[in-house]
């Protein structure tokens, strides 16, 4: 615990720290030491103190980092950098070339201005003062109480043209504001802020434990969502999914190529529905339900047929557990539903605990993309193919006559056929064996 | 499970931030030093845009927060001419397509000195705009307009005679409010889908002439009572409420049309739609 005389004490020492920082470079930079550099640890000093109450002398530098001490930029050589400022109707390029030098250190920048001059730090044209040519201001505000005839570019400073002050030419402010008080700019003024977002605090990144938590949560939650639509379609269309089932089981390769042909030709179906019904005049009306019902058949074939195929899994798994002498829980479409998805999503749960790791995660979200995209396939195609689980065709439910064997309607029971109507079971004498 | 919470760590520390949106604000004004004339030329292709009368002595003003990513701010004048090029250009990286919300996030204010006489000429894309040309010397304007839903308003008395005003509209939502003001001799409107409203009311300082033609959608009529109106008409699966009016082929006559101090001749073709009448008084 500090008394207030210590924290007095330490606020004191840290101030001549800081004061200390701000002006020993200010000497150790100064090529004239002495008189100068005194006169800008002064000028540091108050800043500093004005600062810290919360005054400021210069606002609009705020956040533009410490003050530049003023001086000319020296010319470069021949071959050296040079900024041409006789055009400012592109002042991102400009922007571009100036961002170039902000990181010289100041004494080392070199910069030649065709026509004209660079300088470094604020700058003032006087009211007496009479400047040719095009000025350009570096880290530094530009007041113009005097005349200028060029253009006028700040790079990190504002402008501002006092009354009686004029700029003949264009002015530009890169990331800084122009201020005309009463003054006269006889060309364009231009102010380019720097990005908005820029000045914004970055988001924190995300550790591994937080990103995988996230990502687990998203495949919890979309087990769900589907469990739900799954439990919904048991509810209310169980036929409907059972036929889906049994054709993604029992033709799996042919749903599997009908789904693939399906997706290929979902755009171009789509195009020629709209371009018929935009050359019929009367159809045109029907546009606007016409793709929202389209595009509900896509997904709904999609969804259900991704659920069928979940239940088939569900249910060739429960069976063999069955055929074992396993005591299966729920053995109807609910359990098969439920087991399917937990298949599905398994892998996507590996990579939600592992897709951190490198090149394996990746390697387990590829695995768990190409099975997703291949059931959602076989499931569209089973889908197409039983026609939303009218058809039976391919559902390995109609039994071919050949089949249909004295022994199989004996072991079989036929719901809704007498047995003493059955194929074959009037004439004792057409039987084998009898 | 050192390694582990080493190696957890060492990602946690190499994840980046993701990128936040960029925007980024322009600005640029001249001020007016005796121009009489200025030719204002504005394209934006998307975001939100208002252009209203300025202070006099500033010839024209325009701030702007745009997407640096597909977009470059224009500002461009011709001190000979007395043309200036306002408004976003594609960056030519992809175009003008608007693909991302952060381009819908543009906006733009553009002040124009009431000092000069002006024409105008809009492109504006997907835009939502709200343009005040009341109190401007307005003495040509042109706009055209794509997916937008845009206002046009002369809430005040054009300060010189306009020779026209075209407005060309694609799939929008467009209303010209206070036309009688525009002072325009010639006004033609030609749109392609959607809704637009044309009110007629204001000060009609001479006879007028309207041209309006659209596709499909719905035309609103705002007419002032005082004024004697002509609709020639052409129109093929289009409604209009032709009671009260006196009819001559296709030709409708407003009610009082041959007392009217003033008259505007609309000549009206509508494909698909319907055209409602609103009067105003």
């Amino acid at each position: 615990m500090r008394t207030p005389s210590g924290r007095i004490a330490a606020r004191l020492g840290l101030l001549a720290a800081l004061v200390a920082g701000t002006v020993q470079p200010a000497l150790a930079a100064s090529p004239e030491g002495g008189t100068n550099a005194a006169v800008e640890a002064a000028r540091d000093f108050w800043e500093l103190i004005q600062q810290i109450r919360g005054e400021g002398a210069d606002t609009t530098r705020a956040g533009r980092g410490p003050a530049v001490r003023p001086q000319a930029v020296p010319a470069a050589g021949p071959e050296g950098p040079v900024i041409d400022l006789s055009d400012l109707s592109h002042p991102l390029t400009i922007e571009e070339q100036l961002a170039r030098f902000a990181g010289t250190p100041d004494n080392e920048l070199r910069l030649s201005v065709p026509g004209g001059a660079a300088r470094l730090g604020a700058f003032s044209i006087g009211s007496e003062q009479t400047l040719q040519g095009n000025l350009l201001i570096m880290k530094g505000d530009a007041e113009v109480f005097g005349r200028l005839d060029g253009n006028l570019v700040t790079f990190d400073g504002d402008v501002v043209v006092h009354p009686g002050g004029v700029v003949s030419g264009d002015v530009l402010a890169v990331h800084g504001t122009i201020r005309a008080t009463g003054g006269e700019i006889g060309g364009e003024s231009r102010e380019l802020r720097e990005s908005v977002a820029a000045a914004l605090p970055p988001e924190p990144p995300l550790s591994a434990l937080q990103v995988t938590i996230r990502r687990l949560a998203g495949v919890v939650g979309v087990f769900f969502a589907l469990a739900a639509l799954g439990y919904g379609l048991v509810a209310f269309g169980r036929h409907n999914l059972q036929v889906v089932s049994d054709t993604a089981s029992h033709s799996f390769g042919r749903a599997f190529v009908t789904g693939l042909v399906g997706q290929i030709l979902i755009l171009p179906t789509f195009g020629m529905l709209v371009v018929g019904l935009v050359l019929s005049v009367a159809g045109i009306l029907l546009l606007p339900f016409a793709v929202v019902v389209y595009a509900l058949l896509v997904i709904v074939g999609v969804v259900g047929g991704y659920l069928a195929v979940a239940h088939a899994m569900g249910e060739t798994y429960t069976r063999r557990r069955l055929a074992q002498g396993v005591l299966v829980g729920a053995p109807n479409s609910y359990g098969f539903l439920f087991t399917g998805l937990a298949a599905t999503v398994a892998l996507w749960v590996a990579w939600a605990l592992f897709g951190w790791v490198p090149i394996a995660g990746e390697l387990i979200r590829g695995a768990a993309v190409l099975v997703t995209w291949l059931l959602a396939t076989a499931g569209l195609g089973a889908a197409m193919l039983s026609r939303a689980g009218v058809r039976e065709n391919f559902a390995g439910r109609i039994i071919p006559p050949e089949a249909l064997t004295d022994e199989y309607l004996w072991a079989t029971p036929q719901f809704g056929v007498p047995a003493v109507k059955r194929p074959g079971a009037g004439t004792r004498s057409t039987g084998p064996g009898v | 499970m050192r390694r582990w919470t080493a190696a957890a760590a060492l990602l946690a520390a190499a994840a980046a931030p993701l990128p936040a949106q960029q925007m980024r604000d322009f600005s640029t004004s001249r001020q007016h030093h005796g121009e009489s004339r200025l030719s204002t030329r504005l394209e934006f292709a998307a975001g939100t845009l208002r252009l209203l009368p300025g202070p006099e002595g500033e010839l024209y003003r325009m701030r702007l927060r745009y997407d640096p990513e597909r977009f470059t701010p224009v500002s461009r004048f011709e001190p000979v001419s007395g043309v200036v090029r306002l408004g976003v250009e594609g960056t030519g990286k992809s175009g003008l397509r608007v693909s991302s919300r952060s381009q819908l996030e543009q906006a733009a204010t553009i002040t124009l000195s009431p000092a000069v006489t002006l024409s105008l000429d809009l492109a504006l894309g997907a835009t939502e705009a709200d343009i005040e040309l009341g109190g401007l010397r307005l003495a040509a304007f042109r706009l055209e307009t794509g997916a937008s839903r845009s206002v046009v308003r002369f809430s005040e008395p054009n300060a010189v005679r306009c020779s026209s005003a075209v407005i060309e509209s694609g799939a929008a939502e467009i209303a010209l409010v206070g036309l009688g003001n525009s002072r325009c001799e010639q006004i033609s409107f030609e749109g392609g889908v959607g809704k637009a409203v044309l009110d007629l009311g204001g000060t009609w300082s001479a006879d007028a002439r309207l041209s309006v033609t659209m596709a499909i959608g719905e035309l609103t009529l705002r007419l002032p009572t005082e004024t004697g109106i002509r609709i020639v008409m052409e129109r093929f699966l289009t409604s209009f409420p032709a009671r009260g009016w006196t009819r001559e082929g296709n030709t409708y006559l407003s009610p009082g049309y041959a007392r009217a101090a003033r008259h505007v001749d609309v000549a009206l073709a509508s494909t698909m739609g319907g055209v409602r009448v609103e009067w105003i008084r």
